[in-house]
């Protein structure tokens, strides 16, 4: 019995120097979180880059690994609303409540754009808080790393300098990644695009891309076909060089374009494991802007 | 003298040399020339270089300062924004009948409540209302009003309305008020949510629908990888099939649930349940749901237990639910009653067996076509000293095994709405009857999350 007491404070110090545990809930969040936190952090992702994040089942997995995470790392912004909000209630786990150091939300360290004039149900399942799809730009990756960072620092005070160095490393890294991809970017500038889904906004705005037409009109709701006509005449005043649809998303629309128009067709990654080539954030942007190059060629 | 000497001899040594080296030498000169040029430009390019790289860093720079490290804003402040979420179901139906619905029963069960068949004909279904919002820091609260017409006379029920923690900690939640008794798998889950139009017969004989709680409930979810979850609730014990006021605890539940994941693709959950209760006076109305008089109704004083097992998997591509899923419920209950019946002053030993279950399996096509099949059975073996009081609590079965098997196809034009179709063969009574159950259903407002 007096060992085992002996042995109780070994338990606390085996807590305290354990790592944070992540829950991240898109691939690009556990990627970012790998790159800051490194052997301090174990992260989990509760979603791969071929589902759509919108309509996640809050899965009996996923409350398992809800409840004994430090950290939640999400998209925030409405986009998780589906199934979230049930992890944590029914976790049990305070530290990863609402408002909680543990609840990070992506979206809060970004400007939204596309933040809807009118709510109506009728313009589709639109995002009050504007468009959520903020991984699209590295200029915001890189913001969110940096409040990523402050917050790992919160979480783990001793080891502050640790994530400091880190994210040091990862921003001097990133920034030239960034400059190389808008260089290689450069004659993107000012083609345009048609998307499936529009979820493209903020690489649209880092590279200049100009996009002519949506075909999912109202969003979540698969286009109809007087939608897809109306895009049709719109193309013939406004020719369009590329239609872009996600990974995640079935073709279908995007297919029925370039069989009318012979428009080049390019499927992009989304986020990291959409394709083969995308494994982590810096190949993410390689292959995206790879694949634009070549649709344009 | 001597310098002079020295250099005279080395320019002496050197100037017969130095004709030869000429040609080298000038060689020499425009190599170094050459690579001074080339220098020259690859610095300027490097130079060059390094400007836009600064300039588009200062720009990134500019760009990453005038965000700032803090959380934005990003939507409005007013008075109105701690308004709690509201939801509103709205849902209709058109229902056709073989049989005289008025006459249906379930044999060796005696209905209850909302065990009826739904109206012949158009009808308005069950309006839900449901209100939800964080209290404060520690607690959560909801509610959801059922507002629905009978005959001729609109009711409105308390169908769920509870307080629950904010994150207790270590695994733990506790909520207190009016739920769904977490027994089973359909049980917890509000009518909209179902696959089906109407509820599993062993749902419509034991429950009248569905087995709601006033009381506590408290759940432990153990820190594990694969879920473990138990839990138990204490409640007042008097809502169907349990019966009248108990001073302290009238019912009590627990639960064990556990789940995973089969790769990507596929997901499990099983559970297990055990409600009890000591009824008193709980009222048979002779096979009919309304009508009859407390003084006239048999009544049941003992004690109950109900047993559930259920288990649910679901698949889709890629674990992509969005586009095509399938899912698969069964379940099974078996309720044991021990007491008495008394009818006036009639009074019979009761030993009751009442049992069924459900499997229903639902594919999805694409995001806007699902459809399913269901099959459902229940039995019954009740033992009294006296048949008669029975046949007055409509408890007796002439017909044995009532079963049913049912087919449904919706169309979803988004996520907020919903038609469905379903047909039934209902084989729960006399004639078998063909049901034909047309139902719109649609969701106003808040975006609920649905649970797994």
């Amino acid at each position: 019995m007096k060992k085992l007491i002996a042995l109780l404070p070994l338990l606390f110090i085996h807590t305290a120097l354990a790592d944070i545990n992540i829950f991240a809930c898109e691939p690009e969040w556990a990627s970012l979180s790998e790159e800051l936190g490194g052997d301090h952090v174990t992260v989990f992702s509760a979603t791969t880059g071929l589902q759509d994040p919108h309509y996640i089942q809050a899965r009996p997995s996923l409350i398992a690994k809800a409840r004994r995470a430090d950290l939640l790392v999400c998209t925030g912004g409405e986009l998780e609303v589906g199934w979230l909000p049930l992890l944590q209630q029914k976790s049990g786990n305070a530290a990863i409540q609402t408002g909680a150091t543990g609840y990070f939300m992506a979206a809060n360290f970004v400007r939204l754009s596309e933040v809807p004039i009118v709510l109506d149900r009728s313009q589709g399942d639109v995002h009050a808080a504007g468009n959520p799809h903020i991984q699209t730009s590295p200029v915001n990756i890189l913001n969110v790393a940096e409040a990523l960072t402050i917050r790992l620092q919160a979480l783990d005070g001793a080891n502050a300098a640790l994530y400091e160095q880190r994210w040091q490393d990862f921003s001097q890294r990133w920034q030239l990644a960034i400059n190389k991809w808008q260089q290689q970017a450069a004659p993107l500038k000012g083609v345009s695009v048609v998307v499936q889904h529009n979820s493209w906004g903020y690489l649209f705005d880092w590279l200049g891309l100009n996009k002519v037409a949506v075909l999912e009109v109202k969003a979540g709701v698969p286009p109809t076909v007087d939608d897809l006509n109306t895009v049709l005449n719109k193309l013939k005043v406004t020719p369009a060089n590329i239609v872009i649809h996600a990974a995640y998303q079935p073709s279908r629309a995007t297919d029925w374009l370039v069989d009318k128009t012979g428009i080049t067709k390019v499927t992009l990654p989304f986020t990291i494991g959409g394709d083969a080539e995308s494994t982590n954030l810096f190949t993410l942007f390689d292959d995206t802007i790879q694949r634009l190059l070549d649709a344009n060629k | 003298m001597k310098p002079l000497k020295l250099t005279l001899l080395i320019a002496a040594v050197l100037a017969p040399a130095s004709p030869i080296f000429a040609d080298d030498l000038s060689d020499l000169k425009a190599e170094i020339t050459q690579m001074r040029a080339d220098y020259e430009q690859r610095i300027n390019q490097l130079e060059q270089r390094l400007a836009v790289n600064e300039s588009s860093t200062t720009e990134l720079n500019d760009t990453i300062n005038n965000a700032p490290p803090s959380p934005i804003a990003n939507s409005s402040t007013s008075k109105n924004s701690f308004n709690p979420a509201i939801s509103m179901v709205l849902n209709g139906s058109f229902n056709q009948y073989q049989n005289n619905p008025e006459d249906y029963a379930l044999d060796g069960f005696a209905l209850q409540g909302e065990g009826e068949l739904g109206k012949q004909g158009f009808s308005l279904g069950e309006s839900e209302l449901t209100l939800s919002a964080n209290i404060d820091q520690a607690l959560y609260g909801q509610a959801t009003l059922a507002i629905h017409e009978h005959e001729g006379s609109t009711e409105v029920e308390i169908e769920e309305a509870f307080i629950e923690s904010l994150g207790l900690g270590n695994g733990l939640t506790a909520r207190a008020g009016r739920f769904f008794a977490p027994i089973g798998y359909l049980n917890q889950r509000h009518i909209h949510t179902w696959n089906f139009a109407d509820a599993p017969l062993i749902y419509r004989g034991l429950f009248g629908n569905q087995l709601s709680t006033d009381g506590l409930k408290l759940a432990y979810v153990l820190p594990t990888d694969q879920l473990f979850e138990i839990g138990a609730t204490v409640g007042a014990g008097d809502s169907y099939p349990g019966g009248g006021d108990h001073n302290g605890i009238g019912d009590w539940l627990i639960y064990a649930k556990t789940g995973g994941d089969i790769g990507i693709e596929s997901s499990w959950q099983a559970s297990m349940s055990h409600w009890q209760s000591n009824p008193e006076d709980r009222q048979y109305s002779g096979g009919h749901s309304h009508g009859a008089e407390p003084d006239t109704s048999a009544l049941f004083n003992g004690d109950t237990d109900i047993s559930n097992v259920s288990l649910v998997y679901k698949w889709a591509k890629n674990g992509n639910f969005r586009q095509q899923n399938f899912s698969l419920v069964g379940e099974y209950f078996l309720l044991n009653d021990d007491g008495d019946i008394t009818h006036g002053n009639e009074f019979a030993n009761y030993d009751g067996k009442q049992y069924g279950g459900y499997v229903e399996g639902v594919y999805q096509f694409n995001p806007q076509w699902r459809s399913g099949l269901r099959y459902d059975w229940v039995g019954s073996d009740h033992k009294a000293s006296d048949n008669e009081l029975l046949a007055d609590a409509g408890l007796d079965g002439k017909y044995n095994n009532p079963q049913r098997s049912s087919v449904m196809v919706e169309y979803l034009p988004s996520e907020f709405s919903r038609i469905r179709a379903q047909v039934n063969y209902d084989q729960s009574y006399n004639d078998d009857d063909l049901q034909l159950l047309l139902q719109y259903t649609v969701s106003l407002g808040a975006h609920g999350a649905h649970s797994y």
